[in-house]
């Protein structure tokens, strides 16, 4: 159970703690290499940072002025595209009805069925459902796409003209000249969607850059293919009537890639993080190899069936990501894998409800319930992706964050699939829907984070209690005993977080924190007392709460706080403790002076040797009193080396010879009580030896075992029958001391004469 | 010609009953001298600007000197007389090392302890006059820790002319003394054997016992004793000269 002496050695390595090591024994000297590296880089990586800093820096300002630059120009080209200034709505049978128009020209037709686009040289199109479909990406059929594609280019091709006529079904024409339709025409979805986009692409970057790596790069091509469907996303909310080229060429090919870059490189992270699986290397070229297998041809036109073997190959990826992390948390019980594997689940789940929705909204044959369910679904789970993205660098910053978001994941997920539900059930219209379903789960979100949140306080009250005691009861115990301070904090801390492995290493971290992506809790040993003269020395915590849970910056400011408690209710006890003795050496200097230097004239104008000898024995006694209340504790071999001088100097007046036995397996520390009682009792029976008993030899026997201790004094004195004594003055003294420190005394006649008094403490330490 | 003999203690049946011991101890012709404090003391031992007194008819040869005196504390007078050519000896209610100590550090050749009987301290006070002073386990180990540390470290010197001396109890604080100096000097270091005496005197052992657990003659281990009390002696003595320059009083 001794976690400092357990890894006081000089190796750098971390040994895990006795009772908990029980999950690491397979895979112990892995991780421990790995850890030690972990710790060295943690605790020495201050001074690299300033170095790093200038280059990475400069690359991350570049970076962050491209994205912007990017972004609006994107804009600006966008609000520079022609656009017929009308609204369409799709009727159930999948044509296109004018619903309203800023041009004057069209006002008559409004409520009219669109039949065909033309201009007054070209040959017109249909528009159909087709032509408001903003994405290729999920229509279902091949051909389908393909049309919507085509579609898009005529209807691109076609408002490039000055004058574009629109016929319609009751066979009247209108001409309209597009316009360029404006940065305010964007909307705000369009706003919210790139500026998401941006913020997932930045964070890429600052992670990648932060420390690059294999995982931190994998991390950023998640973040910048998200960015690009974010983008792609923001666009097609624009729609009107057609996609501008060459967006609508690209949006199919582009977003499959996205999509595909994703996965592989989900799946390579989670072979590689937080432990590296076996055969890592094998999956994540495997992973690679399979999405450019099918990305390739589906990007050229190639396969067949495109949407589902896509749809197929995303969720068939997410469960391999979830399964990867469950065995990752088997081999190495890293919180982190349990996090990422419930965000995981969450969204491969809601990746194949969604899939499920459009493919059934689409095998209805609604042309505009699929289209909304189409353009709305994708739009949701990506920007929940995105935001999972977005929060996986910061999971150990703040438990609050964790539990805000994963309660509004889940709620905007019930939110989504009730928005559906009314749209594809009862067909209500959009803005019902999505209205009534935003009040529903608003509801059920203020209900349930009241209810979360009231769980988690009344817990934590609980053990904040049991705290609080634990705290006073460790400050006092390290008062008595200042090298255990470390254990006793690693005991504690241990109660609170539970954590998997709890260590004591020799080197100084400056502050609390959490390292490793929130796996790993280190703090500085404090200097508890002045006495503790150790090696710096840290704390290191890994997996909290049996490996359920990450560390969060939370966690860190809590331990801070208990630490610092605990030196205040050190420094307290202390205090106390010094008052105490303070108090108790003056007490101890006036009975000396004052008592003692009266009992010395009196003993000096004593009238008999008796009464002179009685007063030097108060006079001793008060010696004795004095000094225990001066020394709050003795060693026993210092004592032992007094006690023997003293009987030494007594019996010798008195030609008596000493025989001296002492044997003890601990050096253990006496109290005052047992002490003085000690003293005073032996004093007590050799002053009887030569008193009463004539004895020309006393024999003393002093053991100490196993907090046993046994104390016999033989003298060969003419004492005999020793019950029929009367119990003066001196015996009922040594009666009452023994009794005092937890003992038995008896006295025994012993051949050929003389008596034993048989002294038998058998918890030495019990008493104080 | 008569022996000198000064004891400074203020109560005055404790005073003649150290007379008493005092003339049973010696068979010369004795003069003592008493006083009650600190200043007649000095007043009777008269200036000490000299480097080094010599020892004359009129010096005196052996002086007792109590611990608590009215007017401060016996030990500044054991620091003032620290290169007075007498046997200087402490008398005291005292017998912990706390107390004791500093006051061997102080130059005192031997202490009594009041409370014995008229017998034990007649027959003491003879050993210390002729060189077998006291030792008992508490000052051995505090001896064995102070050379251990290195008498400069320690604050060999506890709270040499002080004020602090006046409270009585101050003798614990162990100030250390920047005396800037490197290794030890012969003087401060306790030969194997030495360290070995006082081993055993601090487990409680007396001389004889000793003598028999070592193998050796009984008056050798007496002389080792002498050689530490020596030692403490004079590097206590060094440490007063150098204290003694640095103030401006030589």
């Amino acid at each position: 159970m001794d976690h400092s002496s357990s890894s006081r050695g000089t190796s750098p390595e971390l040994r895990g703690g006795a009772p908990l090591s029980s999950s690491r024994a397979r895979s112990a000297p892995h991780d421990s290499l790995l850890d030690s590296r972990l710790i060295e880089q943690t605790l020495g990586r201050v001074e690299h940072l300033a170095r790093w800093m200038g280059w990475r820096l400069r690359i991350l300002v570049v970076a962050a002025l491209v994205g912007c630059l990017g972004v609006l120009l994107l804009a600006r080209w966008m609000s520079g595209t022609p656009q017929i200034p009308a609204e369409w709505v799709t009727t159930p049978t999948g044509q296109l009805q004018l619903a309203g128009s800023a041009d004057p020209r069209l006002h008559p037709h409004v409520g009219k069925v669109l039949a065909g686009v033309g201009s007054p040289r070209q040959s017109s199109v249909l528009p159909d459902v087709l032509a408001v479909t903003p994405s290729a990406r999920w229509i279902i059929d091949d051909e389908d796409r393909l049309q919507q594609q085509g579609m898009h280019a005529q209807l691109d091709r076609l408002l490039h003209q000055q004058t574009v006529r629109l016929t319609f079904a009751d066979g009247r024409t209108a001409d309209v000249h597009p316009v360029s339709r404006g940065i305010a025409s964007l909307g705000a979805l369009f706003w919210l969607l790139t500026g998401l986009g941006l913020v997932v692409y930045m964070v890429g970057m600052i992670v990648v850059l932060a420390s690059p790596s294999m995982r931190t790069l994998l991390y950023t091509a998640m973040c910048c293919s998200q960015a690009g469907n974010l983008i792609f996303l923001a666009v097609e909310s624009t729609v009107a009537l057609g996609l501008p080229e060459p967006l609508s060429r690209l949006d199919f090919p582009c977003r499959v890639a996205f999509d595909l870059i994703t996965c592989a490189a989900v799946v390579h992270a989670a072979a590689l993080h937080p432990r590296k699986v076996p055969g890592f290397a094998a999956i994540a070229w495997a992973a690679w190899a399979s999405m450019i297998a099918l990305g390739l041809p589906t990007i050229m036109g190639v396969l067949t069936e495109a949407w589902w073997w896509t749809q197929a190959s995303v969720a068939v990826m997410g469960m391999v990501t979830v399964a990867l992390l469950a065995w990752s948390y088997r081999l190495l019980r890293h919180p982190f894998a349990i996090v990422m594997r419930r965000f995981g689940l969450m969204a491969v789940s809601t990746w194949i409800l969604l899939t499920l929705a459009v493919a059934i909204a689409s095998a209805d044959r609604v042309p505009s319930v699929q289209q909304q369910v189409a353009e709305v679904g994708p739009v949701i789970w990506y920007v929940f992706l995105a935001s999972l993205l977005l929060l996986m660098p910061f999971l150990s910053k703040s438990q609050q964050v964790m539990r805000e978001f994963s309660l509004l994941a889940a709620i905007s997920t019930v939110a989504t699939s009730l928005d559906l539900l009314f749209v594809a059930v009862f067909s209500f219209g959009q803005f019902t829907s999505v209205t009534l379903a935003l009040f529903l789960s608003l509801g059920l979100y203020a209900g349930a984070r009241e209810w979360v949140l009231n769980r988690v306080r009344s817990r934590n009250m609980l053990t904040t209690e049991r705290m609080f005691e634990k705290l006073y009861r460790i400050a006092r115990e390290v008062e008595a005993h200042p090298d255990r301070a470390p254990s006793l904090l690693v005991h504690l801390l241990q109660e609170l977080f539970e954590p998997l492995e709890a260590v004591v290493v020799e080197k100084r971290s400056p502050t609390v924190r959490v390292v490793g992506d929130g796996s790993t809790l280190l703090l500085p040993v404090p200097a508890l007392t002045d006495k503790q003269v150790s090696a710096p020395a840290s704390i290191v915590m890994r997996f909290a709460n049996r490996g359920q849970r990450l560390f969060t910056s939370d966690d860190a400011r809590l331990t801070d706080r208990i630490v610092e408690q605990l030196c205040r209710a050190v420094a307290f006890d202390r205090a106390v403790e010094q008052g105490r003795s303070e108090e108790r050496l003056r007490i101890a200097q006036d009975l000396h002076d004052d008592i003692g230097a009266r009992l010395l004239t009196l003993m000096y104008k004593a009238q008999s040797p008796e009464m002179e000898d009685y007063v030097r024995h108060t006079l001793q006694d008060l010696k004795t009193l004095t000094r225990g209340l001066a020394a709050p504790n003795h060693p026993l071999s210092h004592a032992a080396g007094e006690w023997k001088a003293d009987l030494t100097q007594r019996l010798n007046a008195a030609q008596v010879h000493l025989g001296w036995h002492l044997t003890f397996d601990r050096d253990v520390s006496l109290t005052v009580v047992q002490w003085s009682g000690l003293t005073r009792v032996m004093r007590e029976l050799c002053t009887n030896a030569i008193a009463h008993a004539g004895a020309t030899r006393v024999d003393i026997d002093f053991q100490l075992a196993a907090d046993r201790l046994e104390l016999s004094i033989t003298d060969n004195g003419q004492g005999r029958n020793p019950q029929a004594w009367a119990h003066g003055l001196g015996l009922g003294g040594v009666r009452k001391r023994v009794k005092q420190l937890g003992g038995e005394v008896e006295w025994r006649e012993v051949e050929p004469h003389g008596i034993r008094c048989h002294v038998v403490i058998p918890h030495l330490s019990e008493r104080p | 010609m008569a022996i000198k003999v000064l004891i400074v203690e203020d109560n005055p049946v404790a005073r003649s009953f150290l007379c008493r011991v005092v003339r049973e101890s010696f068979s010369d012709a004795i003069v003592i001298t008493e006083a009650g404090d600190l200043e007649s003391a000095r007043r009777h031992v008269g200036p000490l600007h000299a480097e080094r007194i010599e020892a004359t008819a009129d010096t005196f040869k052996l002086i007792l000197v109590d611990l608590e005196l009215p007017d401060g504390n016996g030990m500044e007078l054991l620091t003032e007389l620290v290169r007075y050519p007498a046997t200087k000896i402490v008398t005291t209610l005292y017998s912990d090392d706390d107390h004791l100590f500093p006051a061997l550090q102080c130059g005192a050749d031997g202490y009594l302890l009041k409370e014995d009987r008229f017998e034990v301290l007649v027959e003491e006070l003879q050993k210390i006059v002729r060189g077998q002073p006291p030792l008992s386990p508490a000052i051995a180990r505090r001896l064995l820790s102070h050379f251990r540390q290195g008498p400069g470290g320690m604050g060999a010197l506890a709270g040499l002319g002080e004020p602090a001396l006046a409270s009585g109890s101050g003798f614990q604080s162990s100030r250390p003394l920047p005396l800037g100096r490197g290794a030890p000097l012969d003087h401060e270091r306790l030969t194997p054997r030495e360290s070995e005496v006082l081993t055993y005197l601090s487990k409680g052992f007396t001389i004889k016992e000793i003598a028999n657990l070592m193998g050796i003659k009984w008056f050798t281990v007496n002389d080792h004793i002498k050689s530490i009390y020596k030692k403490l002696n004079v590097s206590s003595r060094a440490e007063a000269a150098v204290l003694a320059s640095k103030h401006g009083l030589v």
